[in-house]
């Protein structure tokens, strides 16, 4: 230790062992190291262990030590420690040389104008990896990326952004993705638990029918299975259409037929208007007890008797217009037989 | 072989069923086709041999009134035939109905969207009312899309047509969640109304996205209205206690209906509030709707092949209630169908005005030709 240089010494986590002689112009308060002490307790601030090592912190001043490996000479500090994923430690190296050169070199093929160019960027990528990983001439090759770092600045950047992008769309893909096995599962269970209430309520009935009624049991029991089978058809029907739904309403929204206004009529079916115009009343035989009405009950229950008088009026103007039966003789005398064009029903009574 | 049966014959080949997609209590469906073009169709085989009485009071409604109506907003009856002892309904087919749009949370409605089913129902409910034939059950499930969207009414199992002066109707009709109060309290003199009523329900519901007024029972059904929009008071309706089974249920304020409908725009509530008025005769009529402001606002109603819809692939999975109507009698749902017998709608049905006389049918001819020819 006493071959190192003295100046911050203390800084670089040289440790200070309690009645070790120190040079005077170290930085730190300066005569702590020196002062005896019969046990590892302190003073001014840290607590430290027994090879001297600042272990706790007290105040402001206290700083923490770094110490570089003294075999090595390099400075381990906590925050760059990762854990290890692989046993072999040149792979570890490797993976970490991978990950940061990756992070720069990060051009693709569309950045380039030919092949040719993209493949010479891809060998000079694997020859600066190859260099740090194999510690080949490692300062020029900082060089060289810290080169090509000032060049690409911006293409970098970019290309950063797009990549999160992309992991950002796939992202959202996923949870869409997600969203939708859970809802088709969830169906499903509701589904499920229908059925499995359907079976249990048929169950009951089939029981309550056997008990109740004087069926055969096998034929009830049948129906019943007849019914159940029917259901899960009918269901295995439906989750078919929730899944093309989305499908159909967007070429719902396709389809560009155009609305047209509303008519209020599009029949022109012939109700005789033209042949007759309703009266406000008449006074008739068979309306009479609708018209009077004492309790009001037709009324309230909203009977109208304009309807009937209309009807009779349509029926009787209807007719008007038919030419007078001409045929064999002695027909006036009796009924006219139905004429062909009236598509009644016609009971024949043996 | 007579003529009838011939005729019937000749009927019958001009249709091919291909799989039977659904089977409901008094009917069983077939996907089928037009064997000579081709053309998709749904036939509906109404199983005879169950009614002692003879042919299912909803088949003969079905077939009554769907041969009467021919519109583009109401499903179409292509043909009827019988097989052996089976009466045959060939229907338009279609892929979906409202409601499994509505369920369907995959899919977004716009506004517009809304505007255009709306006015597409308006206009197939003012048609029948226009023909004098309320439909009685209109409901989402009710309510089908083509494949170009276009929506049609069907279901014509609880139709009638307007009752004669005086004449009693049954109030066991309408789906409980869509039944308007008037029926609620047992009237059996209604109008067109009762449908409206349905029709503002299913509007709430296009925007809510559940149904508007669940009640659970036909008690409940009233105090889930009168919640949701105030108890009526005798000026509001006046008479509505004197109806039959009227009950005081207690008393709910009113709710400004922008409390619920937050994003609903002014002329949206105005037409939705008119379609839900307690004074029948003063609730809104198809045809009015179809001129209220809501309509020509904009945004301009959907095209309908724009409209959203529920893929193919799992329409054909339950095309039975669409066809049918019949709810199944193990399903959850609130239909008034699911309440096995309590409802009147077998030829029996002594309240129902309908069917009288005629309650048996042992032979069907459905062709055009004059008996005895």
């Amino acid at each position: 230790m006493a071959a190192r240089p003295a100046v911050g010494g203390w800084l670089k986590g040289k440790t200070v062992r309690k009645g070790g002689a120190l040079p005077s112009n170290t930085h730190t308060r300066s005569s702590t190291p020196q002062v005896q002490s019969t046990s590892s307790t302190v003073f001014g601030g840290g607590v430290k262990d027994a090879s001297g090592r600042t272990s706790e912190f007290f105040s402001m001043d206290d700083q923490c030590p770094v110490s570089p490996c003294p075999i090595c000479n390099k400075v381990l500090r906590k925050l760059a420690f990762t854990p290890q994923t692989f046993e072999d430690l040149t792979v570890e190296k490797e993976v970490a040389v991978r990950r940061r050169i990756a992070k720069e070199f990060n051009k693709r093929r569309e950045d380039f104008p030919d092949l040719r160019s993209y493949n010479d960027y891809l060998e000079e990528v694997e020859d600066i990896t190859f260099n740090l990983i194999n510690e080949v001439d490692v300062p020029q090759t900082e060089a060289r990326i810290a080169a090509y770092r000032a060049e690409n600045a911006a293409l970098i950047e970019l290309n950063v952004q797009r990549e999160e992008a992309y992991a950002q769309n796939l992202k959202e893909q996923e949870e869409a993705e997600r969203r939708e096995r859970e809802l088709r599962a969830s169906q499903l269970r509701r589904e499920e638990e229908e059925e499995r209430e359907e079976r249990e309520k048929d169950k009951r009935e089939i029981i309550d029918k056997l008990e109740s009624s004087d069926k055969n049991a096998a034929k009830l029991i049948a129906k019943s299975r007849a019914n159940a089978l029917k259901r899960s058809s009918a269901r295995a029907a439906s989750t078919t259409v929730i899944q093309s739904n989305a499908k159909l309403l967007r070429t719902r929204a396709a389809t560009d037929i155009p609305d047209v206004p509303h008519v209020p009529f599009n029949d022109n079916f012939y109700c005789y208007e033209d042949m007759y115009s309703m009266r406000q009343g008449y006074d008739d035989f068979f309306s009479e007890a609708v018209r009077k009405d004492r309790e009001g009950i037709m009324r309230a229950g909203g009977y109208k008797v304009e309807e009937a008088w209309e009807r009779a009026l349509r029926f009787a103007v209807a007719g008007l217009d038919l030419a007078p039966l001409v045929g064999s003789e002695g027909v006036q005398e009796s009924f006219p037989p139905p004429t062909e064009s009236t598509g009644d029903v016609v009971m024949s009574v043996s | 072989m007579d003529a009838v049966e011939k005729a019937n014959t000749e009927r019958q080949k001009r249709w091919v069923k291909d799989r039977k997609v659904g089977e409901g209590t008094y009917a069983v469906v077939y996907q089928g086709r037009e064997a000579s073009t081709g053309r998709k169709v749904a036939i509906k085989k109404i199983k005879v041999g169950q009614f002692k009485d003879g042919l299912d009071m909803s088949a003969i409604r079905e077939v009554k009134y769907l041969r009467e109506l021919k519109h583009q907003n109401v499903i179409e009856l292509l043909d009827v035939f019988s097989s052996k002892t089976n009466l045959n309904l060939v229907l338009e087919f279609l892929d979906s109905d409202l409601e499994m749009i509505i369920r369907d949370k995959t899919l977004v409605f716009l506004p517009a969207d809304i505007k255009s089913w709306m006015a597409m129902t308006f206009r197939g409910l003012e048609f029948c009312h226009r023909n004098f034939v309320l439909h009685r059950d209109l409901k989402p499930n009710n309510l089908l899309i083509s494949s170009d969207g276009e929506l049609k009414i069907a279901d014509f199992g609880l139709a009638r047509d307007f009752a004669d002066p005086g004449y009693k109707m049954t109030c066991q009709v309408i789906t409980r969640w869509y039944r308007p109060p008037e029926l609620l309290f047992g009237s059996r003199y209604y109008s067109s109304a009762v449908d409206i009523w349905s029709v503002g329900c299913i509007f709430a519901e296009l925007m809510l996205r559940i149904p508007y007024l669940p009640g659970e029972s036909d008690m409940d059904q009233l105090k889930t209205i009168f919640r949701a929009l105030g108890t009526p008071t005798e000026e509001e309706w006046p008479g509505h206690t004197k109806l039959p089974d009227y009950v005081p249920v207690g008393q709910f304020p009113k709710t400004p209906l922008r409390d619920l409908f937050t994003a609903a725009s002014a002329d949206t509530l105005n037409l939705l509030s008119k379609c839900l008025i307690y004074e029948p005769r003063k609730r809104i009529t198809a045809r009015e709707a179809l001129n209220h402001p809501y309509f020509f606002a904009l945004p301009y109603p959907t095209f309908p092949s724009k409209l959203p819809k529920c893929s193919t692939h799992f329409n054909s999975s339950r095309p039975l209630e669409e066809v049918d109507g019949n709810v199944e009698m193990n399903s959850t749902g609130p239909g008034v169908k699911a309440r096995n017998g309590a409802l009147k709608r077998k030829l029996t049905s002594p309240a129902d005005g309908e069917g009288k006389g005629r309650s048996i049918a042992r032979r069907l001819d459905f062709s055009r030709h004059t008996p005895g020819s």
